[in-house]
């Protein structure tokens, strides 16, 4: 019932004429001048991007162009290797997450991320959703039983995992591990969810089930995706950003960028020309 | 260009064939032999007073190798307790933490030399400070001289088998909030267990029959091994003595030695193989 629900208000949303939707909504996150250096090689050059609460923006491009660059900024992933860094600003609510003092656990529940293979913990189904959440909350058993339920519900995958909950997260199919990967994320409530080509290593009928629920999730978290597809893009996103070599070339509604670029390259691009 | 025809490139193929083949078959009689050999001298010799008693002087009957066994048993686990801990810890810190550092090419380089060092020579080094210094040959020294040879093995084995887990699964994990050490711990450890309990039981089996470091550093005693800080007795040393002895029913013993050993290191080599096994699934 609760799902049904979640999938209405934002097929609602998208019902409202594009471009632009009326009440402009919150900005969620905001890169300006943002670059990023893999050693001595510059992959991303002046990046300036806005993404909105509440809604799906896609990132779109050839491979190479630096689209999983710039969204691994967004959670400071890059951090983990010694040789890459970024320079510019990004803020997230107030404060510019690329600042020295930022605290990459705090910064990290706030925004979660998917990846292009499903990445189940060597855990059981329940105890993969309940990891984020153990990590940030003193819960009793019972509570968090009830939220790895929940998180599993928003997923869409709960009624197949129900009765298995204790069997390896690795045991399911690619893409309800997916599925399960992103119940382990949202179960945290972080604002944003990153998903890196969240897809491409899945069939096409699970890809519909995750392009499903980007739908319902948008209802409570700000989405960015990365894709390669641009047909999920024009699916599934509200705005769409098309990067080309490390930049970005063209940002704008998706309805706008699918059906009337502003840009020639963008056009050449989307219409399959190149890329 | 000058084109060779079909018939000679089938025959060089055939013929290539062969020879891999031969090969292949040379090495798996010469395993086959060297069974064959230890299990019909040594199964002659295997007795309950055999995995029960205390050797006896050349002559006397009713000896066995209870306390040699006992011996290496203690000394292949106190080596394992010294060794697995730390060759744990140092590949966590080669595949997790120094991956670049010229500190863990060094460490990395130098678990590769030691790799490579003959084990004599890890019996000699323990005995200029364990043995030397004391003024006699004990099981600590013995246990020390093992757990040198196994440290480079479970170091490596460690740093390539957590290398095989995917970096993702990391990133996932880090991308949760996750620290560092509780991504190693739960995640990435987990994820490589099988394959670190392999490499673990791999290098135990590979030093329990080990002879030359004990050489200089446990000896061997016809005692009960009481306490470690004295000679004591193992299966290796008392192979190797009693096969050089002049003595019939010692040589007959020290095949039954060797067939033990065999079966041990065997065992532990197809345990390990199993969890490999259950892993590819």
């Amino acid at each position: 019932m609760m799902s049904t629900l979640l999938v209405e208000a934002p097929a609602r949303e998208q019902g409202l004429p594009a471009p632009a939707p009326p009440s402009s909504p919150e900005v969620k996150i905001a890169a300006r001048n943002l670059d990023f250096f893999y050693g001595e090689r510059q992959a991303l050059f002046a990046n300036s991007l806005v993404v909105y609460a509440n809604r799906v923006t896609a990132i779109i491009g050839p491979s190479g162009c630096g689209k999983s660059t710039h969204l691994r900024v967004y959670n400071r992933m890059y951090d983990l290797y010694r040789n890459q860094r970024a320079t510019g600003e990004v803020r997230l609510g107030g404060e510019n997450l690329l600042a020295p003092g930022q605290d990459l656990l705090d910064l990290r529940r706030r925004v979660g991320m998917i990846f292009q293979r499903p990445t189940p913990f060597p855990l059981s189904i329940q105890e993969n959703v309940a990891y984020g959440l153990k990590l940030y909350y003193r819960l009793r058993p019972s509570e968090l039983m009830e939220r790895v339920e929940r998180a599993l519900h928003q997923a869409a995958l709960w009624e197949e995992v129900k009765d298995k909950l204790d069997q390896p997260g690795m045991a399911l199919s690619g893409g309800q591990q997916q599925r399960l990967c992103i119940a382990r994320a949202i179960a945290v409530e972080p604002e944003v969810l990153l998903l890196d080509e969240p897809t491409s290593a899945i069939d096409p009928i699970a890809t519909a089930r995750v392009e499903e629920l980007l739908d319902t999730l948008k209802a409570s978290f700000t989405l960015v995706i990365v894709t390669h597809n641009m047909q999920q893009a024009a699916r599934v996103s509200d705005y769409t950003a098309f990067f080309f070599e490390g930049r970005i070339v063209e940002f704008g509604a998706t309805r706008q960028i699918f059906t009337n670029p502003k840009l020639k390259q963008t056009e050449d691009y989307i219409t399959g020309r190149f890329g | 260009m000058r084109g060779r025809s079909i018939a000679s490139r089938r025959r060089v193929d055939h013929s290539m064939r062969l020879a891999a083949g031969c090969a292949a078959t040379i090495g798996i009689l010469l395993l086959g032999w060297i069974l064959a050999t230890v299990v019909s001298r040594g199964v002659a010799a295997l007795s309950p007073v055999f995995f029960t008693r205390l050797p006896t002087p050349p002559g006397v009957t009713g000896g066995g190798l209870a306390n040699a066994m006992l011996g290496t048993l203690l000394m292949t686990a106190l080596a394992a307790v010294l060794a697995i801990p730390t060759g744990l810890m140092a590949g966590v810190y080669l595949a997790e933490y120094g991956r670049e550092s010229r500190f863990a090419a060094t460490v990395r380089m130098a678990a590769n030399i030691l790799m490579g060092v003959p084990s004599i020579i890890s019996g000699v080094f323990v005995y200029t400070f364990l043995v030397a210094t004391t003024g006699h040959f004990s099981g600590y020294a013995g246990a020390v001289a093992l757990a040198l040879i196994m440290l480079p093995l479970i170091v490596r084995t460690t740093e390539d088998m957590l290398l095989l887990v995917p970096s993702a699964l990391r990133e996932a994990g880090l991308a949760l909030g996750t620290p560092r050490w509780r991504v190693t711990r739960d995640i990435v450890l987990r994820s490589a267990s099988k394959g670190l309990l392999t490499g673990v039981l791999l290098a135990v089996a590979r030093v329990s029959g080990e002879t030359a470091p004990l050489l200089f550093t446990s000896l061997n005693s016809p005692y009960w091994p009481q306490r470690l800080g004295q000679p004591t007795a193992n299966l290796t040393v008392t192979i190797f003595s009693y096969a050089m002895s002049p003595f019939r029913d010692w040589q007959s013993q020290a095949w039954g030695a060797a067939l033990v050993v065999t079966l041990a290191v065997l065992a532990t080599s197809l345990v390990a193989r199993l969890f490999i096994r259950v892993k590819g699934v």
